[in-house]
């Protein structure tokens, strides 16, 4: 089976600095793949470059089959990528339904009529209904988003990578600040709603270990610029150079 | 619903001036439904896409030149035929430059539509043969819907039959306009202007989009034009000028550009007020600089935030 | 030949007092981030205040020879409206750039009836005490040597800001606010000094620049909504921010502006303008493009 998203030997030089040394990683159908690693490892650029953001230096990205380099966030989108983010970006003036219904618009391809009705669309009125019902924000489709507590930005901001219904979602520190007790709530309901809505993969970067374990298939380990190790839970938890450099003291 | 019933108060009210016999005032507001017209398009662009252009008035003086062009040279004289080959000279020039101005955003966005407007300004100054230069060209009275109203003189004529046209076009712009901002492209536009990175991670092509906006915005300011012209009966280069974009982005600000009606209640406002100001003293760029830097400080959402609780454009 | 030199000397001259405004439009916009659409008002205020100035100066019996500093002095002395107006424009420094514009558009509205009271509205003109320091024959053309007395103060002016920016501690606290403001902030830059400082440099380059510049012609009315047209194409082409690009952008329009009144009338302004789009599109940074935070 062809993997969904396939790096290979992707270097990303910054003037001197070359944040990332021949990273490569595949990801397939099904995986909920975790990408760990200190600060500094080139987490974040791995993440920009497989998003279509940044242009490698050397090497390729792959996105079912297509070469994706520097594509940018739009063309990724229409081609079945969606991202969120680690500082939670939203539409501050938008209220909750209006940002559920952009992305909704966006996948239909109607977001740029300008003399359709916005009201009578009802392909976006029930996306955005499943979405918020999905993430728990459905008593607050009509607050702008300004209004709303940073979880919900947070939700808000994930649900709508979601609403793109993307074969494969990559989530930046999904959980960040978050409380610990809301984290698994968050992660679960991530799953679920990637489970409903059909999303073949799930990539995140994490640092919190215990989400990290007991969600991912499998486990990257990045540092300075390479990759440490690429395993299942299990194996990375052996493996003492990575518990070294990433986990610090195992538990 | 109270703000429907203001609307049509005011529809109403503006329909009953010239019955009022003051001809002074229906003539005001001929300049005012022109502005209006093309400052619905302006505040698509800044109000609703976050795009703030320093030379918006190129595309009244493609109007204005049209209507003038049409009518003198080509003796074209009926106001449909001069509306629409405006608009569609507006979408002519709109297009590359749009498309070359929607590359940058912000101050870089600003300086381009100036030097482009400034451009405009400077060939139509200075192509005599053309443009007529500095004297500009004459602007034949039009038909309205084919007909010439040849027994009205000229006040008549334009406090009659033109008021009314010019009122119904009014009108009819803000019905588009309003069904623009409340379309997929308008939702669109807001999240561009809210957050246009992650409008981009959702899927919305931004690019495109503001460029969707700038050629609407470019066909009401073109259409707001031709209504310009017809009461003064000159198109010049001045129409072009810097500072006439300039007063366009105020009249924005003055009435409030992050409501549907703000950018109506300024060109109302910004008109009536340069008149009386201008009666009292020739001074009035004083006074209206004084009147802009309160706005900017003390009331950025302007004269309908005093009206209105906000409400997105 | 000698018409070419002569149409290059007037492109220079003209281009020395575009760089003092661009060099003002260069510094505001670096330390404070606002574009000055009233800088163009300066230079006006400047040519008005100026010609004032060495009228009254000569009734008053100053030798005519020392017009030019009567000039110089008149700039500078009108720095004084530094303060207040940047304490005006710092009400809205943290909003919306758009905001920014905007203000500086309602100076420019002032500014411009300011001029229309105190001097009407006719062409406002200082006679011909500049020819007193004479003319150099070229062939079949005169120059004043007036015109390089311009040319030298301008690139003295341009030496001196260089000397202030690279070797002074205000002109190194300049140069690092205007790189990283918050940076600047955190070691302690007091940005309300620093403000009001570069403000009132900024006018004042721009009032110097009007009033030596004047002499040779007639103060109109709308000189300054003029000037701020090439003024910024003088930004965009050498680069928002730069210094060095003032100076290159300065020459850059003067020149080419002569060139194209000599070639083709019609198209004096059109070469200018051709170049902002042609710079904005291919390296919108400009020529000498810095990097701010």
């Amino acid at each position: 089976m062809t993997p969904l998203l396939a790096a290979r030997d992707v270097v990303k030089r910054y003037g001197d600095v070359q944040a990332l040394s021949g990273v490569s990683l595949t990801v397939r159908e099904g995986e909920f793949v975790s990408i760990i690693g200190p600060n500094g490892a080139g987490k974040t650029t791995l993440v920009n470059v497989l998003t279509g953001l940044l242009r490698p230096s050397s090497g390729s990205v792959a996105f079912k089959g297509r070469d994706v380099a520097g594509v940018g966030p739009v063309r990724l989108a229409a081609l079945g990528m969606a991202r969120s983010f680690q500082l939670v970006n939203v539409f501050p003036g938008l209220t909750v339904a209006e940002t559920l219904s952009v992305p909704a618009l966006a996948r239909l391809g109607r977001a740029g009529r300008p003399f359709a009705s916005l009201a009578g669309n009802t392909g976006v009125a029930d996306s955005v209904a499943e979405m918020a019902e999905l993430f728990g924000l459905a008593d607050k489709l009509g607050r702008p988003v300004r209004t709303l507590p940073q979880g919900d930005k947070k939700l808000l901001d994930v649900a709508s990578a979601f609403a793109l219904r993307p074969d494969v979602i990559l989530m930046d520190e999904p959980t960040s600040g978050v409380s610990t007790r809301d984290k698994t709530a968050i992660m679960e309901t991530l799953v679920q709603a990637a489970e409903r809505l059909g999303v073949k993969a799930i990539i995140q970067v994490e640092h919190d270990m215990d989400i990290v374990f007991a969600y991912s298939d499998r486990i990257v380990a990045l540092h300075q610029g390479r990759v440490l190790a690429d395993a299942a839970p299990d194996a990375i938890r052996a493996d003492a150079e990575v518990v070294a450099t990433v986990l610090g003291v195992p538990r | 619903m109270t703000g429907a019933l203001v609307l049509a108060a005011a529809v109403a009210a503006a329909a009953v001036v010239p019955l009022t016999g003051r001809d002074y005032y229906a003539t005001l507001m001929l300049p005012f439904f022109a502005y209006s017209v093309a400052l619905l398009g302006l505040n698509l662009m800044f109000g609703t896409t976050g795009l703030l252009s320093f030379g918006h008035a190129l595309f009244l003086a493609v109007g204005g030149y049209t209507a003038a062009y049409l009518g003198s040279a080509l003796r074209v004289r009926s106001l449909e035929a001069m509306l629409v080959v405006a608009m569609v000279a507006a979408v002519v020039v709109a297009v590359p430059v749009g498309w070359l101005c929607v590359r940058y955003v912000r101050i870089y966005f600003g300086m381009l539509t100036l030097a482009f407007g400034m451009l405009f300004y400077s060939f139509l100054y200075k192509f005599y043969a053309l443009t007529g230069g500095d004297e500009g060209i004459p602007v034949a009275r039009p038909l309205l819907l084919g007909r010439a109203f040849g027994d009205l003189d000229k006040t008549g004529y334009l406090v009659g039959p033109y008021y009314y046209y010019s009122l119904a076009l009014c009108v009819v712009a803000a019905l588009t306009m309003w069904r623009i901002v409340r379309s997929p492209l308008g939702l669109s536009l807001r999240a561009i202007r809210e957050n246009a990175d992650k409008a981009a991670y959702v899927g919305v092509r931004v690019r495109r989009y503001r460029f969707y906006a700038f050629v609407i915005a470019a066909v009401f300011a073109a259409a707001g034009g031709v209504l310009l012209v017809v009461p003064t009966g000159l198109a010049s280069p001045t129409l072009a000028y810097w500072t006439h974009s300039g007063n366009l982005v105020f009249m924005l600000l003055l009435g409030g550009f992050s409501h549907f009606f703000g950018p109506v209640l300024g060109a109302f406002v910004f008109i009536f007020l340069q008149d009386q100001v201008m009666s009292v003293t020739e001074y009035w760029r004083f006074v209206f600089g004084v009147v802009l830097a309160a706005v900017v400080i003390f009331l950025p959402h302007g004269l309908m935030s005093l009206v209105v609780r906000r409400v997105d454009a | 030949m000698i018409q070419v030199l002569n149409l290059l000397l007037g492109g220079v001259f003209h281009a020395a007092a575009l760089f003092l405004v661009a060099a003002g439009l260069q510094l505001v916009f670096g330390v404070q981030k606002i574009l000055n659409l009233a800088c163009g008002s300066f230079y006006a205020l400047g040519a008005y205040a100026g010609i004032t100035a060495v009228t009254t100066a000569l009734a008053a019996g100053v030798p005519p020879p020392l017009f030019v500093l009567v000039l110089i002095a008149t700039g500078v002395a009108l720095g004084v409206l530094g303060p207040p107006i940047e304490r005006l424009l710092r009400t809205i420094y943290d909003r919306d750039e758009a905001f920014q514009l905007l203000l500086t558009f309602a100076l420019v509205l002032m500014l411009e009836d300011v001029i229309r009271f105190v001097w009407g509205a006719a062409p406002y003109q200082l006679g011909g005490v500049y020819l007193l320091y004479g003319q150099v024959r070229l062939g079949a053309v005169s120059i004043p040597v007036y015109n390089f007395v311009v040319i030298a103060a301008g690139l003295a002016i341009a030496a001196g800001m260089g000397v202030v920016l690279t070797r002074t501690r205000f002109g190194r606290i300049v140069r690092a606010t205007a790189e990283n403001r918050g940076m600047a902030q955190a070691l302690g830059v007091d940005m309300t000094r620093i403000s009001t400082r570069v403000f009132t440099l900024g006018l004042v380059l721009g009032t110097v620049g009007g009033a030596l510049v004047i002499p040779a012609g007639a103060a109109v009315n709308e000189m300054g909504i003029e000037l701020i047209v090439e003024a910024f194409a003088v930004v965009v082409i050498g680069g928002l921010g730069s210094m060095r690009g003032a100076f290159a952008g300065s020459l850059i329009v003067g020149v080419l502006k002569a060139v194209a009144i000599a070639l083709y009338p019609e198209a004096e302004m059109l070469a200018v303008y051709l170049i902002v789009i042609a710079v904005l599109l291919l390296r919108p940074a400009g020529l000498f493009a810095r990097a701010t935070a």
